[in-house]
């Protein structure tokens, strides 16, 4: 532990230099618009910001592309809060809470919150990384897809607190969501699954969807009620959008169990930031005393989330740098990028390149220093831009929308699964039927049916595969408590509501 | 409407322009070459053409400008469709691996590997038997004496360490568990944590775990021994008749000009003949040597088809006609 802090501070001295802190800033603001363009995510920031590496030193060029990858995760929050689309499936649970905030006026104290939480979050993952990147590679490896089944299904069970007030409705748009997953190629059984055309062998675009679900059918439900923002008086005080200490305390521990969720879900691969949103999210509304909040703009369900979100970040470094495993988009791309720069990534990295990888982290953590100064700064330039182009809102919405659709995969067939799932979102909208249990199936069906069927494979038919193991056996316990504490709970809870509404 | 008859027009404009290019060929190229990767940056294939579009700009081997741009989807399908728009026009050059030939054959693309002009063959991607080094599995007498059915980590069902987990099960007799993977970093992974007992993968993703001594490589899918693993022996030496590879190499339009052809042969020939290109390519990215020119390409790629439609078929794979 010693060993890494002599490491680090090296590395702080060698990475601290006029020109590389330039770079770190600039490459965190580019990250921040990246990351907040809907449809661009990490792995696209990283991979745009790789060519401009050629040539530079490894530790500039990873810093760089390590701060363009955080700053995409400050960024996906903005257009989540601002106007209700998140730029990628991790910012989803960031709109479900920063948005009715951003309604209700407290837009400005919303990206406030969410900004300080990133970067709690960034920081205890990092220090993770720091102290116990090493420890925890070699006991994530050990979960297998028995765990990771497991893990899926308590993603899953999230549904239940999606659902809204209709039950059968939810069930009817998560056996939608499912329906959809099923399209394209299924590396398990090797099929290509309703492929009716080329362009989806691999699959619907989960952010094409996303896109279209919220941001478009946003902007139809927005067009149609003749909704304006309430954006509130033009000048900032800083008490508007730093949040005091009434509320620094309230989402003190929210963030604390965001940043500890995101950094154990985002080390494993695969699964990463979108399930830790989403675990961090159930967790703080089931710890709550006022779970009535939630979707109505709760500060906990906000910071929780987007601690985890960014915790997630460092989280993922770990097995890259460790084993050479990357665990989610950005990091695959990154291993590329350090094969580039002539290192090996595996398991002797962080021991024949030490400096690079300690330098990496350095620069990692003074980009989250300036993600936060930055972020907090500009929040009365981004709030007010939105009020500039307020009376054009829902137009530019949806050219962002589109545009973004396209840079998926530069190319149209995106554009008309984003505009297709716009007129889907506002018709369920209409109906009243919940986006969330759809989005979330979308998303973690296609994973959980195949560790499934990798699991009884690797039992060679058998069940018994999930409690063969402790380890296995621990989380199959664990989960199907929790699932079941939850089902049994619900019921539980509304009937001794009625009783007291009854008694009252 | 007009849009599209618009397109038409633009298409039909390019085919004439293509069809009266021959005519002065002797200037190929007339503009910048461009490198068509079938799958978004970062990937097999974006990587390829960037290493090959960086030596050749740094080593001169040519004039002509080269910008890689990036056709994903569809398995590789969207840069298939984007080249045969082309058809005629030498000015592209597209990376091509095992997905050209599997993606149209399950599924339905409207095209297949005969619809391009081979230029060459790059490398070769073998299949490596991996074990950790704490295992008790030493050698391939050990798996065919195993006693048991055997958990095996690859790619994809139908993907080439499946064919190859096949090969073994036959050679040997013995009954293997094949267990499709999403990635290789996911079958190293599985293979590290004791999920399975062996693992088939390609090379570069596992050869700094068999340097750091946590894997042990058992085997390989060539016909000789790779100068990258002069210890370890082939299938073939130690009686099991194991050879399947996966390629990499680059293919251009249909019915493109000779003289076009001779240029992008010629220029890829040169080009893997550079020392940067063992250095800055195949070395670190675990590839092995096996350079074929455009006829030998056009040869194997037919063997490589008739390999896959087999073992697809037998799978029960193949696209639905």
């Amino acid at each position: 532990m010693l060993d890494s802090l002599s490491h680090l501070m090296l590395a702080f001295t060698d990475v601290a230099t006029p020109e590389n802190l330039l770079l770190i800033f600039v490459a965190g603001l580019i990250g921040t618009l990246v990351g907040a363009l809907p449809g661009l995510g990490p792995s696209a920031g990283i991979a745009l910001m790789m060519p401009l590496t050629f040539g530079m030193n490894p530790i500039s060029g990873l810093s760089l592309l390590t701060g363009v990858y955080m700053g995409t995760m400050y960024g996906g929050r903005l257009t989540a809060i601002l106007i209700n689309t998140p730029g990628d499936a991790p910012a989803i649970v960031t709109a479900m809470e920063g948005y009715p905030m951003m309604q209700k006026g407290q837009g400005g104290q919303a990206l406030g919150i969410s900004a300080i939480a990133s970067f709690v979050g960034g920081i205890f993952g990092l220090l993770m990384l720091i102290f116990f990147a090493p420890i925890i590679a070699e006991y994530a490896i050990f979960l297998g897809p028995p765990e990771y089944f497991m893990l899926m299904l308590l993603g899953l069970s999230m549904i239940i607190v999606l659902a809204g007030s209709d039950p059968l409705k939810a069930l009817i748009a998560t056996a939608a969501g499912v329906l959809l997953s099923t399209i394209g190629s299924d590396y398990v059984s090797g099929n290509v699954r309703f492929a009716v055309v080329p362009e989806l062998i691999e699959g619907v675009d989960f952010v094409a969807v996303i896109i279209g679900l919220f941001g478009i059918g946003e902007v139809l439900v927005n067009v149609e009620e003749r909704i304006r923002l309430n954006m509130g008086k033009p000048k900032f005080k800083f008490s508007e959008f730093i949040p005091g200490w009434a509320e620094l305390r309230h989402i003190s521990f929210p963030t604390l169990r965001g940043s500890v969720i995101g950094t154990a879900i985002g080390v494993l691969p695969g699964a990463g930031a979108t399930i830790a949103t989403f675990i961090a999210y159930i967790t703080e509304k089931k710890l709550s005393r006022q779970p009535d909040n939630f979707g109505k703009g709760a500060s906990e369900g906000l910071a929780s989330p987007e601690a985890a979100n960014n915790a997630a970040v460092p989280g993922s470094l770990i097995p890259l740098l460790t084993l050479g495993i990357p665990g989610s988009g950005g990091t695959a791309i990154m291993l590329g990028a350090l094969i580039m720069f002539g290192l090996n990534p595996g398991p002797m990295l962080m021991i024949q390149s030490a400096d690079i990888v300690w330098g990496t982290i350095a620069g990692l953590t003074i980009a989250n220093l300036f993600l936060l100064a930055s972020n907090i700064l500009l929040i009365p330039v981004f709030v007010n831009a939105l009020r500039l182009i307020q009376n054009h809102l829902n137009a530019i919405v949806v050219a962002f929308c589109l545009v973004g659709a396209f840079s998926i995969n530069y190319g149209t067939f995106d554009v008309w699964i984003t505009a297709i799932f716009g007129i889907i979102g506002y018709l369920m909208k209409r109906s009243n039927y919940p986006t969330g249990p759809f989005i979330l199936a979308l998303v973690l069906a296609p994973l959980a049916e195949n560790y499934l069927r990798q699991s009884i494979m690797l039992g060679q038919g058998s069940w018994g595969i999930f409690v063969q193991k402790p380890l296995t056996m621990t989380f199959t316990i664990l989960v199907l408590g929790v699932v079941a504490f939850g089902l049994a709970k619900a019921p539980f809870t509304s009937y001794l509501r009625k009783k007291r509404l009854q008694a009252a | 409407m007009f849009s599209k008859s618009l397109k038409t027009a633009a298409v039909f404009s390019a085919l004439v322009v293509a069809a009266i290019l021959p005519v002065k060929a002797a200037d190929f190229p007339t503009r910048g070459i461009e490198f068509v990767a079938g799958y978004g940056p970062g990937g097999g294939h974006d990587t390829m053409l960037r290493s090959m579009a960086k030596i050749i700009r740094e080593t001169k081997l040519v004039d002509a400008s080269i910008n890689v741009v990036n056709k994903p989807g569809g398995g590789g399908a969207t840069s298939l469709g984007y080249l045969s728009s082309h058809a005629g026009d030498g000015h592209y050059l597209m990376a091509a691996t095992s997905s050209f030939i599997t993606t149209p054959l399950t599924a339905d693309v409207g095209l297949s590997y005969k619809d391009f002009t081979p230029i060459a063959r790059l490398g070769i991607d073998p299949t490596l038997l991996v074990v950790p080094s704490s295992s008790p599995i030493k050698s391939l007498d050990d798996i065919k004496n195993a006693g048991r059915v055997l958990n095996v980590a690859g790619g994809g069902r139908g993907q080439i360490e499946h064919i190859a987990t096949i090969m073994v099960s036959e050679a040997m007799g013995v009954k293997l568990n094949f267990i499709p993977f999403q990635g290789d970093g996911e079958v190293a992974s599985a293979l590290l944590g004791g999920q399975v007992d062996f693992a088939m993968i390609n090379p570069g993703a596992v050869s700094e775990f068999i340097k750091s001594g946590r894997m042990t490589a058992i085997a390989i899918s060539t016909e000789e021994r790779a100068e990258m693993f002069p210890d370890v022996p082939t299938f073939k030496e130690k009686g099991y008749d194991v050879v399947a590879s996966v390629f990499r190499g680059v293919v251009a339009a249909k019915d493109i000009p000779a003289e076009a052809k001779a240029y992008l042969t010629d220029l890829v020939e040169r080009l893997q003949a550079t020392p940067e290109w063992k250095t800055q390519y195949l070395q670190p990215n675990g590839i092995i040597a096996g350079y074929l020119d455009a006829d030998a390409f056009a040869a194997y790629l037919e063997q490589t088809n008739n390999i896959y439609q087999t073992n697809l078929s037998n799978l029960g794979l193949l696209k639905k006609n």
